[in-house]
Parts: structure tokens; C-alpha cells; sequence
């Protein structure tokens, strides 16, 4: 039997994909790595692969076709994860889905499928809590005479939810231009008309608030404080709800 | 009035609503602003852990009545204060906007009379839906009182539509707010499952919400920092036309409130009371809000009496019981039992009462049994059952799976094997599993209630079955949520304890 190797790839979905199909086609692997963030090992030579985008399609077809469009959407989630181990949770996953096919989904017990669901479960939730704990501000564009506003809120997640959160919001405020700003990973979500697109943003062309933001701000804060009831206090609860970490960028937390 | 000091003052009178859900609605942005999410979504807590979703507040606090409990009753020395429905419209939308709300809970004291109060009502939720095209969660409460063709027309822009019961009995409700009759009270709830109920049959087409599948391999990205030019995104607003929002009557059902601990019923009586209101009204929630002595009323506890607020925990449990683990209300509480056990969860303290039924096998028993097994969920006792059609589940497989196994042991065994080590008695699992240590029952009622016989509480809803045909037997599928498809298992019902 050939010695196993490590794949290590550019960090895209793509890439991640096409070292699962060079495991099945040619030297399997003992591992799967982002290029960027890999130490060499010193049990397993490893080889840098070449996103290959019509490899990358067979491997997601197949993923879609022989597991489950339900196993496809996990896998996606579990690589969204920000955990050190998040390739080869999602490659073990597939690697077991290819031997039982459809099943996998029941085998909630087995530690393969354990670690990916756990994994999915930390990324879908914080991309459904920052739905609510996401605050926008209202900017105000100068165009000419005309002013206009747009919104723009900034998010620091732990995973990489961004996209998760299209569109949810861009359907939600579908006549009104935004943009969410991953400071963590220097990116942002634009949106406008329905549509969204992820580009890198520069945070220094952004305009300044518009006149009513700060108006906006206080009516909420002073709605925060005043819907409390105070003989029911509980911090402890409020911080397990909401987590001090997304304070920083809650309005009503300052 | 500053609109800061106005919002202060009637958020203040509207945070006694327990309601915070804004879920049981998907719909897509069919106006021009905002859409709804099926599973509900919190935007922030407050101080007191509550989830705050919806912009929760009075249209006015002036009211004309004075129930005892109430912070806004006539006689209370308060500040007072009146939105106009434009100025908290603009409100709403400013703030959902920003993504501090999920949509608005409208309630208010009644200015007036009910009908000009729910007028004004309606002509803000009514702004909020054609002028500024919302198409986002709305909740408004009903005024008991109301006219019918005003319900009609709230149901029509909310929702989620919700009359409060109050209290859990009719005696109490007449001592305590006698100007709300129960017959002011039901029949507006009445209205409102059966327009549901009628419109279910009619049917309606109504855009679903359907999240457009993500294309992972082609995700929208840009690597050119200059793709978007912010000024150019900032003159794409859009000018989209609302189409009509909706036509269906209250999408997301009724809910109802009774405050704990202000009157003198036991918890079965709640429990009772809860379970009439979901198979008769087919209430989507039944909420329970501990009280918290506001007034200094020599009908009501004193001032400083600490709010019950353990056995609303408790309560709140006993309702996910009924709703969604199979549970009646007998089996809750039975006769023997008029409080819950605050020291532990009302699903572990019946199995205590139940021991002859345990342990049970997890590979074998149903879906309705496993629901019965202190430690087991819905989501686990779901897993366990797809699970086991692959292979038997094994003791070491229930943590992974969800069960609570330091609870659930003492209850099954897995693959014939019982892994309690004990006998399975009361007082050993007790001792094995420790309570919270209170003791009970919380009895801090004034004496100068005499507690109300279960007799009385039935005949608060005798008047109301008898009052129209086929109503107040229990709807079809008005039982449970989970278990709707199969039919409750008779073998778990109590035969003498």
C-alpha cells in the first residue's frame, strides 16, 4: 500500500474539494490542510495541490448525488467553522458518507458524524444569532446635491458566517443599500436591489453617520433600559443569551 | 412630550407582557421593507434575561379601567403618555431598520373606550403595512371588548393576535378587574380560532417562504477591492411597490397570558386552565407571568412579596409538557397533586410518581414513551428512533445523541442492561439526583382569598362550551405539536398511583 500524504490547498471550498478527489484518484490522504496555516509534519510528506474547479464539481456532485444534499450542506458549514480542525472533520465526514451513502444522516452516535455536526451546529447558530445581534447604522452619502442614506453594520464572528447572512438581509431590506463588514476577516457583504456580492472593503471611504443615527441610537438605548423589569435582574442569564464577546459591537451594550 | 420620555414611559407599562415570540410566520419581503423567519430570531436580552424581538409598547396608558394588579390602572400615580400611530410607526421603522427589532407588539390601555382604542391601534399597524410597505412581525393585542369587525381588521395586519386571559379563574377576574367581564374576554378569542379555523378550510395562496438554496461552489465573491463604489451603491436604492403583504387572518395564530401568583389558584388549576385553551382556542402559546406586586391592594400580595418566580419556571415547563411531550394536564398534576414540585422538574417528579412504568428499554419503546423519560428530549428521543432502525443504540451513544445521561439512567435500560446501580426507588434517585432544596408549596397569598374549588374553575369555561356547537370540544389536531401524527400511547396513561 502507498504511503499516505497530506493535501494542503489555497483555503478555498474549491480547493478543499479537489484534494478530496486527488485522495480517491491518487495518493490518499492522511490529511487536508490550508496551505497558510500548515507545519510539517513529520510522519507524512505532504504535496500542495492546485484548485481544480472541474474536479472540485465532480467531488460536489458526488457529495450531493451518493450522501445527500442535506450531507452537502454540512460539510459546507462544518468548513465555514473556525476550527483548527475543520478540513478533516469535514473530510472524514464525506469519507464515511461515500461507504454508508444516504444513512449517514442517522448515525448521530458515530464520532465521524458527532465532530461534523457539532461543528455545523457552532456555525449555523452564531450565523442565526447574529441575525438578531447585528446592528445597523444609518450613513449619510452626499451625491451631488442629493443625500441619501445606507446602511452598514460591522460584525466580529467567530466563524466565517458572512455569507450565511445574504439572503436573510438582502431580502429583508431589499429597496435600501448595505453593507456588513467581517472586521475579524477584512471583508464585506454588499448588497443592493436583492442581490449581494463579498468584496474586501476600505473602511476609510466610508461617509460619516447621518444626522438622525445618534436621535435613533438613544431612543433605543433608553428602550433597553426601560423594558428591563427590575425585580427579575439577571445578569448571568443575559450574558448566556448574549454573549459578552458580541458586545463590542451592540448598540445598546455602551 | 419628547418621544424619549414617551417611549420610557410606555415601554415601561408594556413590560409586563411576557410575549417576545415572533415565530410561526415565513414570509418573504413582499412589501418593501422587512420578511419573517419561521424559527423566530432575539435581537438583544435585557437586563432581566429576557429576549427582546419586538419593539414592545403601549399605544397610551391612559386607562379607563382599574384592575388591581395592573401599573396602568386609573387610580395608579404614574406618569401618562399617548403615541400617535404615525410618530410610533416612523419609531418601528427606524429601529427595524437597524436591525434592533424583529417587527412590533402593539398593546395598550384603554383610552376612551375599546373601540376608539383599537381604532388608533389599527390606523398605526395600517401605516406601518401600506405606507411604509412592512412586511415584517406584527403582534397586537386585543382590548377585551373590542368590536368583532375591529378583531377582524387587527387580524388582518397582524400576525399574531393575542387577548389575555389574566387570571386563571373567573373569581378572581371579577375581584380583581371588574371591569373586564370573562365573557369580554372569550368571545373576541372565540372570533379569532374561528375565522383561523374557516380560513384553514378556504385555503389561501400565499407566498411561502423559500430560502433560495446557497450555490457553494460559485459563493458571491469579489476580489477586486473596488467593485463596489460606495456612492453608487448608495443611489441603488430601490423604489420597489408593495404588493398586497398578505391576506391571511392572524398567519402565526393566537396567544394568551394569566398572571401566577396574584390570586389564589392552585397550579393544576392553571395547568387545567392551559390545556382548555390550547384544544378549545387552539392557542399557539399560553404565557405565564409571575406577579410582581405593583399595587399595594389588600386583595393582592403585599408589596416586597418576591415574584414567584420559580414556580413560572415550573409552569412554563409543565406547558412544554403538554405541548409538545404528550402530557395532559391530569397527568401533570392529578388530584393529589394541586402545586408542582418546585424542587424538581414536573417530567421528573411524575416519573417518580410513575415508577412502575420504568425502566424502559430504550431499543424498544415508542416515541411516546421515550418522551416520558426524564433526561430524554425531543430532539434525542427523534434520534434515538432513527437511530435505532440502523443499529441498537448503545449506553455509550446517548450522550452523543442528547440524552442527559447522569438523569436518564436511573429510568432505562439499553439492551437489557440497567446501568442505575440501585433500586428504582423514590428515595434513592432523589438522593441520587438532588433537587434545587425549596421548599413548597409557595403559599404567599393573602387569607383574605378563600381558595377557589375546582368546581369554580370549571364553570368558567362551561358557559363558553355550551355557547356555540361543536365549539370547545377539542380540535382535531389541536393536541400536541410533535405528536400530531400518532395517536397518544394508552399504556403510559395512570392508571392508579
Amino acid at each position: 500500500m502507498k504511503e499516505k500524504i497530506n493535501y494542503l490547498y489555497d483555503g478555498s471550498f474549491e480547493g478543499f474539494l479537489t484534494c478530496v478527489y486527488y485522495h480517491y484518484y491518487e495518493d490518499r490522504a492522511a490529511g487536508i490542510y490550508p496551505f497558510e496555516s500548515y507545519q510539517d509534519s513529520i510522519l507524512f510528506r505532504s504535496r500542495q495541490i492546485q484548485t481544480d474547479a472541474e474536479k472540485a464539481a465532480k467531488v460536489y456532485e458526488a457529495i450531493e448525488n451518493k450522501i445527500s444534499s442535506y450531507a452537502l450542506g454540512r460539510v459546507y458549514h462544518v468548513f465555514l467553522s473556525s476550527l483548527p480542525e475543520k478540513d478533516n472533520i469535514a473530510f472524514r465526514y464525506i469519507m464515511m458518507g461515500f461507504r454508508k451513502g444516504g444513512s449517514l444522516y442517522s448515525l448521530h452516535s458515530d464520532p465521524v458524524v458527532f465532530a461534523a455536526q457539532q461543528a455545523e451546529r457552532k456555525v449555523s447558530f452564531e450565523a442565526h444569532r447574529l441575525m438578531g445581534l447585528l446592528r445597523f447604522s444609518a450613513l449619510q452619502v452626499e451625491r451631488g446635491d442629493t443625500l441619501s442614506e445606507m446602511l452598514y453594520a460591522k460584525i466580529e464572528p467567530d466563524h466565517d458566517i458572512l455569507e450565511l447572512l445574504g439572503e436573510h438581509f438582502s431580502d429583508r431590506f431589499k429597496n435600501e443599500p448595505f453593507i456588513i463588514h467581517d472586521a475579524r476577516r477584512e471583508k464585506a457583504l454588499f448588497s443592493q436591489n436583492g442581490t449581494w456580492v463579498i468584496a474586501p472593503l476600505d473602511t476609510k471611504a466610508l461617509p460619516d453617520f447621518s444626522d438622525e443615527e445618534l436621535v435613533y441610537r438613544g431612543l433605543w438605548k433608553k428602550y433597553f433600559e426601560s423594558i428591563a423589569i427590575e425585580e427579575r435582574k439577571n445578569a448571568k442569564c443575559q450574558k448566556r443569551m448574549m454573549p459578552t464577546r458580541y458586545w463590542n459591537n451592540l448598540t445598546e451594550m455602551h | 412630550m419628547e418621544l424619549l420620555e414617551k417611549l420610557q414611559i410606555l415601554a415601561d407599562g408594556a413590560k409586563y407582557d411576557a410575549s417576545c415570540a415572533t415565530s410561526g410566520v415565513a414570509r418573504k419581503n413582499v412589501g418593501r421593507v422587512g420578511n419573517a423567519s419561521c424559527a423566530g430570531i432575539c435581537h438583544s436580552w435585557s437586563a432581566d434575561g429576557r429576549c427582546i424581538s419586538l419593539l414592545k409598547v403601549l399605544l397610551s396608558n391612559r386607562c379607563v379601567y382599574d384592575c388591581e394588579y395592573c401599573i396602568n390602572r386609573r387610580t395608579a400615580a404614574i406618569e401618562r403618555a399617548s403615541f400617535e400611530p404615525e410618530e410610533l410607526a416612523k419609531l418601528a421603522i427606524e429601529f427595524y431598520r437597524r436591525n434592533y427589532i424583529e417587527g412590533l407588539f402593539l398593546s395598550s390601555a384603554v383610552e376612551g373606550s375599546p373601540d376608539q382604542t383599537s381604532e388608533r391601534m389599527l390606523r398605526c399597524l395600517s401605516l406601518l403595512r401600506e405606507e411604509y410597505g412592512f412586511a415584517g412581525y406584527i403582534h397586537a393585542k386585543v382590548i377585551p371588548g373590542t368590536s368583532a369587525e375591529l378583531i377582524h381588521r387587527l387580524g388582518m395586519v397582524a400576525d399574531r393576535i393575542s387577548v389575555n386571559i389574566e387570571l386563571p379563574s373567573e373569581e378572581s377576574l371579577k375581584l380583581l378587574a371588574p371591569q373586564k367581564k370573562a365573557k369580554g374576554i372569550f368571545q373576541p378569542m372565540r372570533q379569532i380560532t374561528e375565522t383561523i379555523q374557516d380560513r384553514k378550510q378556504i385555503g389561501s395562496n400565499f407566498e411561502k417562504f423559500s430560502q433560495t438554496p446557497l450555490d457553494y461552489l460559485t459563493p458571491n465573491v469579489s476580489e477586486e477591492a473596488g467593485a463596489y463604489d460606495l456612492l453608487s451603491l448608495a443611489a441603488a436604492k430601490g423604489n420597489g411597490v408593495a404588493k398586497k403583504y398578505k391576506e391571511r387572518f392572524a398567519p402565526a395564530g393566537q396567544s394568551t397570558q394569566m398572571i401566577v401568583g396574584a390570586s389564589p389558584e392552585t397550579d393544576r388549576q392553571i395547568v387545567k386552565t392551559s390545556e382548555t385553551l390550547y384544544q378549545s382556542f387552539q392557542m399557539k402559546r399560553v404565557y405565564y407571568s409571575a406577579y410582581i406586586p405593583l399595587n399595594d391592594s389588600p386583595l393582592l400580595p403585599a408589596l416586597l412579596t418576591p415574584a414567584p418566580l420559580l414556580r413560572e419556571h415550573r409552569l412554563y415547563q409543565s406547558d412544554w409538557l403538554l405541548r409538545f411531550y404528550g402530557f395532559s394536564a391530569e397527568e401533570v398534576l392529578d388530584e393529589n397533586t394541586p402545586f408542582l414540585d418546585l424542587d424538581y422538574d414536573p417530567k421528573f417528579a411524575w416519573a417518580l410518581r410513575h415508577l412502575d412504568l420504568f425502566p424502559m428499554e430504550i431499543n424498544k419503546v415508542s416515541l411516546e414513551e421515550l418522551l416520558r423519560i426524564p433526561g430524554v428530549g425531543t430532539l434525542s428521543a427523534r434520534r434515538i428512533v432513527q437511530q435505532r432502525r440502523m443499529a441498537a443504540v448503545k449506553f455509550d451513544d446517548l450522550k452523543a445523541i442528547g440524552v442527559v445521561v447522569k438523569r436518564a439512567k436511573y429510568f432505562i435500560t439499553c439492551n437489557g442492561r440497567y446501568y442505575g446501580r440501585g433500586n428504582l426507588e423514590p428515595e434513592f434517585i432523589k438522593a441520587k439526583i438532588p433537587g434545587l432544596g425549596v421548599m413548597m408549596p409557595e403559599t404567599d397569598i393573602k387569607k383574605s382569598i378563600s381558595p377557589i374549588s375546582d368546581d369554580v374553575q370549571i364553570s368558567m369555561f362551561s358557559a363558553l362550551v355550551q355557547s356555540g356547537p361543536g365549539f370547545g370540544k377539542p380540535l382535531p389536531d389541536a393536541s400536541v405539536g410533535l405528536l400530531r401524527e400518532a395517536p397518544k400511547s394508552k399504556l403510559l396513561l395512570p392508571k392508579s398511583s
